[in-house]
């Protein structure tokens, strides 16, 4: 089975090759490359070849490369990326501080298994780090939600 | 004499109230940021980044350099006492420190990096202030072209020395410039490679985009490090108790350790100069050599030499790193780029220029490098009876604190979700990209330069009216031309020699 070959470590250099095409094309019918001096095209066309070229060459050294070992995922590697995807919508109903506080509460309790002793303390550490240090001295405004909106 | 009146001058900058209060404040969290394991000086610089907004220019980069400093003595930390290096430049620390601590001299141990530190770093500060003005005033001898041969030196060496594949770190270079090039034509200010987005037309913003890459990623892989931590924490390595009292070292170990941090603080500031080596590589070659003199213990089972000859030369390294950050304005290392990227936010252009047009600045920040090396001293020592508490704080419950804060921080720095999906994007990318092998501090530092890259290369070629011969119509071109196609060529030769090597072994 030849399933190794195909991991991400070979669709990355693909991935590249795609964003190299996209901005010689891009660049190249919006921007132009030289009209008696450089344009703006002129830049990231000459550097979109040099990826596109780097990263043939990346792909095919990925290829041949079969005796590299595979690269390993966690699960908790993507509970991590969930948590914060989770803060990031949840900001948007209840609002940015709650939902931070929520997620460290729930990370805390159900992830990690901490006693409430620690969850109070990390709490409260975080509540003072952010209100304190984020709002009323960089007098940050964050966003309320839909629900605060209403509320308030 | 004249570099000493400006740092006179500029200890007037450094010895204001706020100045001493930040540069307090840069060392203490250094050290706490320096000493967890697994953050790191980059992720630490990315982090308090939004905390400095607050101050003006000179201020804020007190502060983060301070805490880049601090961090340097911090990492050693952990690596002596639990054997887990807080930064890579601690790496080679861990290699003795760790051992003289199981010999049950970890009092000495850490009086030892500190005491390196301090020295090695004083070094390294000594021949910053001597040579960066120096640097400044060549600097001023190069035009569009030569500064554009000297930005892609920068980049490219970088890439061959952070990754062991230099083909991947030109893949991550490129596209740490294409992404910077996305929003305002540099030259015209023309919207490009927008795509009808109104949030890229302001390009991708700087803070949120390395918090992400270096703040978020970091917290993604340091779950994987929560089950080594604990196992760590429940050996009896950690349940030592330390006073300043039993740290102290005698006069025979101060003999022992003088020469190897005399030694590793010069070498180690030089290889802090060269673009791409930053502190790590400092730490490495510093042990390395002192490998090659004698030590009263074998290296490597808790020789003093060890500790002292790789911490002074990460401090030093640290230091010397500023001397082409402030005359070149050319990063050494990621931190460099993140304190680069912090400069051009708050209007500052560094370069050649720089120590003409903000002098106050400059020298201000050179002074309040020796405020912070003094401060950070006194501070690790003060800490070392608590160090065992402050170690103590498991990974695990680092993990949703400084996910907040990248959140919280990216926020803060843009106003706006944008801001937050941009660091949860290029975090989740910066974790990809790492954990398959493509390093993301050259696309950190390709990202900061690219700009100032792009403005020189299109100027140039203005100049000459497209003509390539503008880059080799002088004996200083040539020069640098040369070493630019040394760094490009050197790993190929290497790779095409390697795979000769190979097939003569092959048996046929």
């Amino acid at each position: 089975m030849e399933k190794k070959k195909w991991n991400l470590r070979t669709v990355i250099p693909l991935a590249t090759i795609v964003i190299s095409l996209v901005f010689i094309v891009v660049g190249l019918k919006d921007y132009g490359f030289w009209k008696g001096q450089p344009t703006p095209g002129f830049f990231p066309i000459i550097i979109a070849v040099v990826l596109l070229a780097s990263s043939i060459a990346c792909f095919i050294q990925i290829a041949r490369d079969s005796g590299s070992g595979a690269v390993h995922y966690n699960r908790n590697e993507l509970m991590v990326m969930l948590g914060a995807a989770g803060i990031i919508l949840c900001t948007f109903v209840i609002g940015l501080v709650p939902s931070c506080l929520i997620y460290i509460f729930l990370w805390l309790r159900f992830v990690e298994r901490a006693s409430w002793k620690v969850i109070v303390i990390i709490e409260l550490i975080m509540a003072a780090i952010i209100l304190g240090v984020f709002t009323f001295w960089l007098q940050i405004r964050f966003p309320m939600g839909l629900l605060l909106d209403m509320i308030l | 004499m004249e570099n000493f009146a400006s740092l006179l001058a500029g200890f007037q900058v450094a010895l204001a109230p706020e100045n001493i209060g930040v540069c307090l404040l840069g060392a203490v969290l250094g050290l706490v940021v320096g000493a967890m394991p697994g953050i790191g000086s980059l992720a630490g610089c990315a982090l308090l980044l939004p905390l400095t907004y607050k101050f003006n220019p000179t201020t804020a980069i007190i502060m983060l350099g301070a805490l880049y400093y601090a961090n340097m003595y911090g990492g050693s930390f952990s690596a002596i006492l639990l054997n887990i290096p807080g930064d890579s430049p601690a790496i080679t620390t861990a290699l003795d420190g760790y051992p003289m601590a199981r010999k049950g001299r970890p009092g000495q141990a850490l009086m030892t990096a500190n005491l390196s530190s301090f020295i090695g770093g004083t070094i390294g500060i000594l021949i910053l202030t001597l040579t960066a003005s120096g640097l400044a005033t060549i600097g001023l001898m190069f035009g569009y072209a030569e500064m554009t041969i000297i930005l892609l030196i920068a980049m490219t060496s970088i890439s061959w020395l952070i990754g062991e594949n230099p083909i991947k770190g030109i893949v991550i270079t490129m596209l740490g410039i294409l992404v910077a090039s996305i929003g305002m034509d540099t030259l015209s200010g023309a919207p490009r490679y927008e795509f009808g987005n109104m949030y890229l037309l302001g390009g991708i913003p700087f803070t949120p985009f390395i918090i992400g890459c270096v703040g978020f990623a970091q917290v993604i892989k340091l779950i994987n490090e929560r089950e080594a931590d604990e196992k760590k924490r429940a050996s009896d390595d950690s349940k030592q108790k330390l006073s300043i009292k039993q740290s102290m070292l005698t006069g025979h170990d101060f003999k022992r350790i003088l020469p190897p941090v005399l030694r590793s603080g010069f070498v180690g500031t030089f290889v802090g100069v060269l673009p791409g080596s930053g502190a790590t590589t400092g730490s490495m070659v510093g042990y390395a050599m002192q490998k090659k003199f004698k030590s009263e213990e074998p290296m490597g089972t808790g020789a003093m030499e060890g500790i002292a000859a790789s911490e002074a030369a990460n401090n030093a390294a640290a230091a010397g790193a500023f001397a082409p950050l402030l005359a070149l304005g050319i990063p050494g290392s990621g931190t460099g780029a993140v304190l680069l990227g912090g400069l051009m936010m708050w209007g500052l252009n560094p370069g050649p220029l720089l120590f003409d047009t903000n002098p106050d600045f400059c020298w201000g920040l050179i002074s309040s490098m020796y405020v912070a090396n003094i401060f950070t001293l006194m501070v690790a020592i003060l800490v070392i009876p608590f160090l065992i508490k402050i170690l103590s704080v498991p990974v695990k419950y680092m993990i949703p604190i400084i996910t907040c804060v990248c959140i919280v921080g990216a926020y803060s720095t843009s106003n706006s979700m944008y801001g937050v999906i941009v660091m949860f994007v290029s975090g989740i990318v910066g974790y990809l990209l790492d954990k398959n092998g493509f390093p993301t501090a050259p696309m950190l530092l390709a990202f900061v330069l690219a700009p100032m890259l792009e403005e020189n290369m299109r100027k140039a070629f203005i100049a000459s009216r497209g003509s390539l011969g503008i880059f080799a119509d002088s004996p200083l071109k040539l020069v640098l031309l040369a070493v630019f196609l040394v760094l490009v060529l050197t790993p190929t030769v290497k790779a095409v020699r390697k795979k000769l090597g190979a097939k003569e072994k092959t048996p046929v």
